[in-house]
């Protein structure tokens, strides 16, 4: 039995609101959740789906209804575990009148670290995310994907064991994407343990060894994620030139016109016939695509039926 | 291009359109100057714990307001004087010069200040109550007695003057030697070189040495007037004018007053008086 | 322990007073002080020999005002400001307790106040050198006194900010500084009011009073004032200043942040 990097049980969170405060939100609805030590550990779920929310009542943004958490083994309130983990909020914003040397340089300071480690640390994880030529700008002058690398190298400074990244990828381009895949590979690699929540099943499909997937403020699932998610390979993206995609037959569930070429969705199955089609027709084929769903339009067709007994709402 | 013309024309028609409304509206400018006198408890309200900084400010207004009527006004009104050194000191009853210059701005005749000598010696009884010093109840003494011709009343107040704490030695003298020599020009002389030697230099300093050479001026008047007499027993004729009595030819009496205006002389009725035009001139009064 | 909380809270206070030097609204608040204070050199012509009692009265009067509208525009932000933007998230997420934010991000602008109180106070010495006299050391009776008033000043901008939005934590906090300069008011209308004066003398006791930190009109006359009474408004200011930290503090606890 793997020792637990983070322990839920039972963690409920609802909001008053309305007239008078009277009527209640359910948000997070006892979470049950195990997530074992080294490895990484996807969150999944659509946007609302109260990820956020669960990171925050685990780092004390907010404070729970009723259940417990352990982190690192630790109970929330017991402050050892702060030194030891590192937390990347969801769009984070950080000072504008800081530089990010200075920045990071304050956030090693909460840690006491003494004044030699915080400059060669500060100078590392600047290089790790990218930002070492923009060290001494300041933060006002980032993009927002620059603010990101700052945030998640602030998350890192305390050379934590675990690792919480909330939505790690929003605001980065596929470079900034990349760099923090690789960051977080590397992470698995030094033995820590990481934690990200995404809407997005691409990062989780490459990174993820296990995952938990939340809908509506509920645990759907939670395992490894081929035994959960199917992803939906039955249909492929077929990008085409020099013909007129409108005319063309063949088992094709959806055509668009993109400035002067096409694009079809093809049944797996009936691809072959419909390259041909093209070809004969004297068409290009200019590349093939499976189609990726996304969690939602996933959560929507699968879990259909399902979800609906889940509501946001009460 | 056309933005950058346009602005610059705009911009200058903008004065025309004053002009028009000075002319159009200049006679109600008075009511402009009312805008700044609302009353000393509203002011005083308005500024909780920067009283004296406001104070400081009605002030300069004050100095402003006096120094320009004085200097630049054709017409000289001196109606806002009283409203603004209210205002002054209601918002610093402390404010000991704007008392003393107020008074003097408030009491000197017209033009030379506002010709309301009881509001003058009222605002320093004012200040006296309110600060308690002997300055104050002193200059309100003097000012009782040199404008307001009231040797008993002076004579008090001086004494009461003598009694507070920090007083000049003298004052007590002064206060008896005004209840018996009232009307007497040696002791107005004395009190008017009093304020000269207790100022430094500055306005007040000069209008205490303005007073003393009005003083000098009637002594001279009547040293001339005098001479005449003399001459006219000695020669049982009238000078025919100032030049020909001998003190003036030796140079002992002058023939033009501390102010450089000839004093007047009149063949007929054999009067020496100080001319009207010049600022030595003071209204008749019998016992000076 | 004890080192490293404070190390925590010092590391806090020291970011705040960056913060608060970077921001652009202090400097023209305080350029603008101290070219008042030069300013009133040119009164000197027009004032009749009072320029030494205007420049001090100019000189503490700019003081008490610029620093009141620093310690309120500054304070109302410092923690509003933080969950607004959410820059806070981060940090709460460390070693770091939600009181030694609190008491650092106080620190800070006390500090920043302090710094911005001795240039001014530099530029009223230098200004009354210009008029020939020299830097009367009586005059700290009556800044010291200003200077507490601005801490406490600036516990109630902490307050609000905590409390409420940016802006509503502004409108609470002038309203306070107001309303606690009008003190006298009170005291004098608890003969006036009968019945309605228990609560009029609770107000009184309750407001912050403001009028107690105002010995500018004292120093400036050069009356007596003993160090006995600027210990006593000492006394006063901090008891009163901890009361709204301690209730800061805890509705700074209490916050969810969404």
């Amino acid at each position: 039995m793997r020792e637990s990097a983070l322990h839920l049980a039972g963690l409920t969170k609802s909001y008053a609101y309305g007239f008078l405060h009277r009527r209640r939100r359910v948000v997070l609805r006892s979470i049950d959740l195990n997530v074992p030590r080294g490895g990484i550990f996807g969150y999944l779920g659509p946007n609302g789906s109260g990820k956020t929310t669960t990171l925050k009542i685990v780092m004390g943004l907010l404070r729970a209804d009723s259940g417990t958490a352990l982190v690192l083994g630790c109970p929330l309130t017991d402050p050892a575990w702060r030194a030891r983990t590192g937390y990347l909020p969801e769009h984070p914003y950080l000072y504008d009148y800081l530089t990010a040397a200075e920045y990071l340089d304050y956030v090693g300071r909460l840690f006491s670290l003494p004044a030699a480690v915080r400059r060669e640390r500060a100078l590392r994880l600047l290089k790790l995310v990218g930002l070492e030529n923009a060290q001494h700008q300041a933060l006002r002058r980032f993009s927002k994907g620059m603010v990101q690398r700052v945030g998640i190298a602030q998350a890192l400074m305390n050379d934590p064991e675990l690792v919480l990244l909330d939505e790690p990828m929003s605001g980065l381009d596929p470079l900034g994407r990349r760099l923090v895949r690789d960051l977080i590979l590397d992470l698995k690699a030094a033995g820590k343990t990481v934690i990200f929540s995404t809407h997005i099943l691409g990062d989780a499909e490459a990174l993820c060894d296990e995952v938990a997937v939340l809908r509506g403020g509920e645990l759907l699932k939670s395992g490894r994620l081929g035994d959960i998610l199917k992803i939906d390979m039955a249909y492929m993206e077929l990008l085409v030139s020099d013909i007129d995609g409108a005319a063309l037959d063949g088992d094709v569930r959806a055509r668009q016109p993109v400035g002067e070429r096409w694009r079809l969705e093809v049944a797996a199955a009936a691809l072959g016939t419909v390259i041909g089609s093209v070809e004969r027709a004297g068409g290009r084929v200019l590349s093939v695509l499976p189609i990726r769903q996304s969690l939602e339009e996933y959560f929507l067709q699968a879990m259909g039926s399902e979800g609906q007994h889940w509501a946001a709402h009460d | 291009m056309k933005a950058k013309i346009l602005l610059i024309v705009l911009a200058a028609i903008v004065p025309f359109c004053q002009r028009r409304i000075d002319a159009t509206l200049g006679e109600h400018r008075a009511t402009e100057e009312a805008l700044y006198v609302w009353s000393g408890g509203y002011v005083k309200r308005l500024s909780p714990g920067f009283e004296n900084v406001m104070a400081d400010v009605y002030w300069l207004r004050t100095v402003q307001y006096f120094g320009g009527q004085r200097a630049f006004a054709k017409e000289k009104r001196y109606d806002l004087l009283e409203p603004l050194t209210q205002i002054t000191v209601t918002l610093d009853p402390r404010f000991e010069i704007a008392y003393h210059l107020g008074a003097i701005f408030l009491a000197e005749p017209w033009p030379r200040g506002a010709d309301k000598a009881e509001k003058g010696v009222a605002l320093l009884k004012q200040g006296a109550d309110a600060t308690g010093s002997w300055r104050l109840r002193q200059l309100e003494g003097y000012f009782t007695l040199v404008f307001l011709h009231d040797a008993r009343k002076a004579s008090e107040i001086l004494l009461e003057a003598s009694k507070l704490p920090g007083a000049a030695y003298w004052l007590k003298t002064l206060a008896a030697d005004t209840l018996t020599r009232a009307g007497d020009r040696e002791l107005a002389r004395r009190i008017w070189l009093s304020m000269y030697e207790q100022s430094e230099p500055g306005t007040i300093r000069a209008n205490a040495e303005f007073n003393l050479q009005q003083l000098q001026a009637l002594d001279d008047r009547d040293a001339l007037q005098e001479a005449v007499i003399v001459f006219e027993k000695e020669t049982h004729r009238r000078p025919r004018s100032l030049r020909e009595l001998p003190r003036v030819r030796t140079g002992k009496l002058p023939v033009v007053d501390p102010a450089g205006v000839p004093y007047e002389y009149d063949e007929t009725s054999g009067l020496v008086s100080v001319a009207r035009k010049s600022t030595m001139w003071r209204r008749p009064l019998a016992h000076l | 322990m004890g080192r490293a909380r404070l190390n925590r809270v010092l590391a806090v206070a020291a970011n705040t007073f960056r913060e608060s030097v970077r921001e652009r609204v202090l400097y023209n608040l305080v350029f603008f002080a101290v070219v008042l204070t030069v300013s009133s050199l040119v009164l000197k012509e027009l004032s009749l020999r009072q320029d030494e009692k205007i420049v001090k009265d100019v000189g503490l009067a700019a003081m008490d005002f610029f620093g009141t509208l620093i310690a309120v525009f500054i304070g109302v932000g410092l923690v509003s400001k933080e969950i607004e933007r959410r820059s806070l998230y981060p940090l709460l997420a460390k070693p770091l307790s939600r009181d030694e934010f609190f008491v650092g991000k106080f620190l800070g602008l006390a500090f920043t106040l302090l710094v911005n109180t001795a240039v001014m106070t530099a530029g009223l010495a230098v200004t009354l050198l210009a008029t020939g006299r020299a830097f009367d050391p009586g005059l700290l009776k009556g800044i010291i006194p200003i200077y507490l008033g601005l801490m406490l000043t600036v516990a109630i901008a902490l307050f609000f900010s905590t409390v409420t939005s940016t802006t509503l934590a502004a409108v609470g906090t002038l309203c306070l500084c107001i309303a606690g300069r009008y003190s006298d008011i009170l005291l004098h209308m608890k003969a006036d009011m009968g019945a309605a004066g228990g609560l009029v003398q609770f107000l009184y006791y309750v407001l912050p009073n403001f009028r107690n930190f105002d010995l500018k009109s004292q120093v400036v006359y050069g009356d007596p004032v003993a160090w006995s009474i600027v210990g006593q408004i000492g006394g006063y200011a901090l008891v009163y200043t901890a009361v709204v930290m301690i209730a800061g503090a805890l509705a700074f606890r209490a916050r969810d942040f969404v």
